[in-house]
């Protein structure tokens, strides 16, 4: 199963994620940056297990994250 | 005439005190600065600043630690805080602001009105950044009443900063504290192919914004001009076409001084220690020189080719002398005369004998060589490599896997680097 992957400590919170996928990710009001919806952390980074068809569609927002923070796994 | 004689008089060089203002994007880039002689630093915490992409990027965390340091050394400290911001920044922004009020930062710089207004209602004093464009007179009264510093657009000619720090005086227009309101201009560094704060270039192509630090500075590099109706290319000498040289003004320092402006700026947080330096210190003997009257070509000559060791792309005056184009640059990467190659990180430091030894591990180092250590304590040390030892022993050639002890006036840590100076191919 395909994850999706988050080095959040590297966000700069500018919000494309949740623009492109907001059923996927939320801006978080505590601290600025981007929150992956039942993400879970491992040292900051968050995994989420998805379908093919979200990690298809995750291809334009890992393209658009000017920071280069989110990866599939 | 009796007007020019006084604002000739309040704008006389030696009588007023000029600050120099330096970047630290790390605590390495914070030491090198006020070793080097900065009255004022500035840098930014997590990612609502121009350089969020740097990783060396401080945290809240990092302030009071910040703030200890600069006010033991007697240098003001200025918090960054001038991206675009959204409404999911708001918390952010407020914890940030709360932790400068209680860490005792003396200023945020900001161009975002919901910061502004933050600071008016917490009452922590106010720079208006670069990235607010303040090009005239009227918008400097707007801004008066909030702050008591107003950083100019990077775009304006000497005249017209001169126009602007004569109406002050004139008319008498204070800052928000009650003192006089002070202007700071850009004296070194990079500059935008657009307008500070309004380039959507790096934006249209990579959905990095530039507005919200994440520029990836993609104008420096070489384009080709093509009509596409005929698909000829244009003919253009350089392929550097929208990449403007790097400002530099050690050569009319004195007239920048004289057009009456308080605060000299420093660009650079994404820089090394080394280049914060270095820069630092020649605008610090500048300065000096301007103050005791011995401001002169001989020694602008020598500022320009120490400036030109570190990272540049070709320097030149930017828009204070008015000219309409920038100056574009004729290099892919940087025009320094030195080039630094890593060569390993601290292992240990002796302190009763001050000698540190340093791990190699990439190239070799001989006796003779430059080098220079950039550290969390002192910013960055060059110096000749005269004696060392290799694993003890005295020796004149050092490899990769050696341990090599040698003096060293400041204490080293483990994350210290050493690295090897040599000419590069623009010396």
């Amino acid at each position: 199963m395909p994850k999706l992957i988050q080095y959040r400590n590297h966000c700069i919170g500018c919000g494309i994620c949740y623009e492109l996928q907001p059923e996927i990710w939320r801006m978080s009001k505590k601290d600025g940056k981007a929150t992956l919806v039942k993400g879970v952390p491992k040292k900051n980074v968050f995994i989420l297990p998805i379908s093919e068809e979200v990690a298809y569609e995750s291809m334009a927002t890992l393209e658009a994250c000017p920071a280069k923070v989110i990866k599939l796994g | 005439m009796r007007q020019e004689l006084e604002d000739k008089m309040q704008h006389n060089s030696s009588t007023r005190k000029v600050s120099l203002l330096s970047p630290a994007g790390s605590f390495e880039s914070l030491m090198a600065a006020i070793r080097a002689g900065a009255n004022a630093v500035y840098f930014g915490v997590e990612q609502l600043n121009m350089r969020a992409k740097s990783i060396n990027s401080f945290s809240v965390e990092d302030l009071p630690e910040i703030v200890s340091i600069c006010k033991s050394h007697q240098v003001k400290s200025c918090l960054t805080l001038n991206t675009v911001m959204y409404d999911h920044d708001m918390q952010l922004i407020k914890r940030i602001l709360e932790n400068v009020k209680h860490s005792g930062v003396d200023a945020v710089i900001a161009s975002d009105f919901s910061v502004i207004e933050m600071c008016r209602s917490m009452s922590i004093p106010l720079h208006i950044s670069t990235q607010a464009n303040v090009s005239n007179i009227e918008a400097v009264k707007f801004f008066a009443p909030f702050s008591d510093l107003i950083v100019l657009a990077r775009e304006l000619s000497l005249k017209q900063v001169k126009a602007i720090t004569s109406a002050i005086r004139r008319e008498n227009i204070k800052g928000v504290s009650g003192n006089p309101l002070q202007i700071e201009v850009f004296v070194h560094g990079a500059l935008c192919v657009a307008v500070s704060g309004k380039c959507y270039m790096s934006l249209h192509e990579q959905n990095a914004s530039a507005n919200r630090g994440a520029c990836t500075q993609n104008c420096r590099r070489p384009y080709k001009v093509v009509d596409l109706e005929t698909g000829n290319e244009l003919e253009i000498d350089n392929e550097y076409i929208m990449s403007p040289q790097d400002l530099c003004t050690i050569p009319i320092l004195d007239e920048l001084v004289e057009a009456g402006v308080d605060v000299l700026k420093i660009e650079g947080r994404g820089k090394s220690a080394d280049y914060v330096q270095t820069v630092t210190e020649c605008y610090r003997d500048a300065l000096d020189a301007i103050s005791s009257n011995s401001f002169n070509e001989a020694k602008v000559q020598d500022w320009m080719l120490r400036l030109k060791t570190v990272y540049n792309r070709g320097f030149w005056e930017g828009y204070y002398l008015g000219r309409k184009l920038g100056a574009w640059t004729k290099n892919p990467g940087s025009a320094a005369t030195e080039r630094k190659a890593f060569v390993g990180k601290g292992r240990n430091y002796f302190s009763k004998i001050s000698i540190a030894e340093f791990e190699i591990e990439a190239t070799t180092i001989k006796k003779g060589d430059s080098i220079i250590v950039i550290g969390r304590n002192f910013g960055a040390e060059k110096l000749v490599l005269d004696e060392f030892r290799v694993n003890g022993l005295p020796a004149n050639e050092a490899k990769q896997g050696d341990l090599i002890t040698f003096p060293f006036p400041h204490k080293t840590i483990t994350t210290d680097k050493l690295y090897k100076l040599s000419p590069s191919s623009n010396a």
